[in-house]
């Protein structure tokens, strides 16, 4: 969930998609401007975390890079639970990949949070002459299903930065009133009234 | 697997390096400095604390090394062998009380470490991997390996998807001959157990049992015991649900020591723990150190990843309660784990500061947390399907 404080937000954000989709590889090049040709692959989950300043506020962003494999899928749940936002990582060159995505989409629609901010990512743009999802298609299905669309490479790093930027954007400010504490700023007591309604 | 050099001399060789750790682990340090190859071939860059520790460690390790060959300079070389052996066997009384003492002796031991050159041959012996490979014909692995060779399956096809993908950059493992092995181990053992199949962070765990055993039979020996006997039902299978329940026990446990604070924050411990289980720490702690864990994981059961994992907690408890975020505690957890250079700094922790467990507790636990694990996948389960029906 977001939650401000002088501006400083934070934000819990969740990528999920099929395994080699490039989640991680998104990650790395966001968090450490990184491409590595063989990704160690994600077991549960991992952590990173990486500020950007957005107009006038700063977004600092949690991330929870989930694992791809299909019997993992078990536990998402923990992951997107509270989550502000959501990649979701498909691989233009692996048409599975993309049929993948969209289940993941519907399950957020069903438990997720409903202010979350969802991002579909087609990866891997830089292998054209793979491709086996057509843009168009993305795009359509991204509109219908309320979210934004872009088509990345962590390779080349085109349109990485651009997703996490228009996530941030997009965040709802959650208004200071609602943690009138005045304490430090954690984000769970306001995030539990603000988000009454979503999670599994 | 490293050529021609017998066994004994590699680990020699071995034992006369620094141990060090995984780039992984490594990279995240602040001021990078020194970079050299660990007992185990992988690659670390440290600080000049990191290599003070890890001269310390090397030392240890050799200290450690006198002391079991002065073991089985008096007591025989397959000393330890003799509960295992003896067992279900009528003894004498005297014969008996050795055994026990050895027991004993043993237990203290394996807690301090078993040198990298035993390794092969104690966790072979204690684990029950060579009980279980003498129940079948002696071929069996090799005849295995043949049988399934050439055949696709989705568990092969991820396999071959996440080799390249395991510790890259090892200079054994990430070549074209530990690609291969580690291939035949994990396929191999795909057909074994089909409800396992592979499920991803097998690869890691099979790559450093094939690093320790020397030997892809014997590493894929380990990994069965490991599966089916050593670690809970079901911790990689279909929905992971062996793993689901370790967590809610650590949960529990945890709770007893720390955990209201961390509560407090809605700071779900298996966030971090998850890939401790699966991983059984091979991502998260120093190479030496994984093993170390391994050491005593082999010869006293599951429980001693509850150990370890607490442990971890409990180092930094101060810290802990200290933090108002969640990612503050990911970070420090992270933090600690990955330079948790030296083992002995862990393990008096988890066995002498967190207090007895038994397996028994341990199984009691996980009784009482079965029921709610299976309801919850089964819930999830039919939220998905409905969601599915929805749609058409
Ligand atoms: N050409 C190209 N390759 C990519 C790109 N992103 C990732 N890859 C490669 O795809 C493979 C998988 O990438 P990961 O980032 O590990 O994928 P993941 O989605 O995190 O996979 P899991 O952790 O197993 O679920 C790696 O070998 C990457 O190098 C990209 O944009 N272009
Ligand atoms: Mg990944």
């Amino acid at each position: 969930m977001a939650t401000t404080g002088n501006k400083n937000i934070n934000a819990k954000l969740v990528l999920l998609g099929d395994v080699g989709a490039g989640k991680s590889s998104l990650v790395l090049r966001f968090v450490k401007g990184q491409f590595i040709e063989f990704q160690e692959s994600t077991i549960g989950a991992a952590f990173f975390s990486q500020t950007l300043a957005v107009n006038d506020a700063t977004v600092k962003f949690e991330i929870w890079d989930t694992a791809g494999q299909e019997r993992y899928h078990s536990l998402a749940p923990m992951y997107y639970r509270g989550a502000a936002a959501a990649i979701i990582v498909y691989d233009i060159t692996n048409q599975a990949s993309f049929e993948r995505a969209k289940k993941w989409v519907q399950e957020l629609q069903a438990q997720g949070n409903p202010n979350m901010v969802m991002a579909l990512a087609g990866n891997k743009a830089d292998l054209p002459d793979a491709r086996k999802v057509a843009a168009e298609e993305a795009q359509a299905y991204a509109q219908e299903n309320g979210l934004f669309f872009m088509e990345t490479s962590a390779k080349t790093a085109a349109n990485v930065n651009d997703v996490f930027y228009e996530i941030a954007k997009r965040l709802p400010r959650v208004q200071p009133a609602q943690n009138p504490s005045g304490m430090v700023l954690m984000d769970r007591p306001a995030e539990r009234v603000a988000s009454a309604s979503c999670c599994s | 697997m490293y050529g021609t050099q017998s066994k004994r001399d590699l680990a020699l060789e071995f034992q006369s390096q620094i141990p060090i750790l995984r780039p992984s682990i490594h990279a995240r340090r602040a001021n990078l400095t020194v970079k050299f190859q660990d007992l185990y071939g992988f690659t670390v860059e440290g600080n000049v604390d990191d290599v003070n520790v890890l001269n310390e460690v090397r030392e240890k390790v050799r200290q450690q090394g006198r002391v079991w060959w002065a073991l089985e300079a008096s007591k025989g070389a397959n000393w330890y062998l003799q509960p295992s052996i003896s067992e279900g066997q009528s003894l004498k009384a005297s014969l008996k009380l050795s055994a026990m003492a050895n027991a004993i002796t043993l237990k203290r031991l394996i807690r301090k470490g078993i040198p990298p050159v035993l390794r092969p041959k104690v966790w072979f012996s204690l684990s029950g991997a060579a009980k279980k490979k003498s129940t079948v014909p002696e071929s069996y692995y090799n005849d295995l390996s043949k049988a399934v060779e050439g055949k696709v399956t989705p568990a092969t096809r991820q396999i071959d998807h996440d080799l390249p993908r395991t510790f890259p950059g090892h200079p054994w493992l990430d070549t074209p001959e530990g690609h291969a092995a580690l291939r035949r181990v994990l396929v191999g053992y795909s057909f074994r157990d089909s409800d396992v199949g592979y499920c991803q962070g097998l690869n890691y765990v099979a790559a450093l049992l094939l690093l320790v055993m020397k030997t892809e039979e014997d590493a894929f020996w380990m990994l069965a015991v490991l599966l089916e006997n050593v670690l809970v039902n079901d911790c990689y299978t279909t929905n992971l649900s062996g793993c689901h329940v370790e967590q809610r026990v650590f949960k529990d446990l945890l709770a007893k020591k720390m955990a209201s604070h961390l509560e407090a924050l809605d700071f779900d411990v298996s966030l971090v723990a998850t890939e401790w289980f699966l991983c059984l720490f091979s991502k998260s702690l120093p190479s030496e150190t994984t093993l170390r864990v391994w050491d005593v994981l082999f010869y006293e059961g599951a429980k001693v990843l509850f150990h370890v994992a607490l442990a971890i907690f409990m180092m930094k408890e101060e810290q802990l309660l200290l933090t108002h975020h969640v990612g503050d505690v990911i970070n420090i957890v992270q933090r600690t784990s990955h330079h948790l250079f030296d083992p002995d700094e862990l393990l008096t922790v988890a066995f002498d500061k967190i207090g007895s467990m038994t397996t028994n507790t341990i199984s009691k636990q996980r009784k009482k947390q079965e029921p709610a694990v299976m309801a919850e996948l089964d819930q999830r389960f039919r939220r998905l399907n409905s969601i599915k029906v929805d749609d058409k």
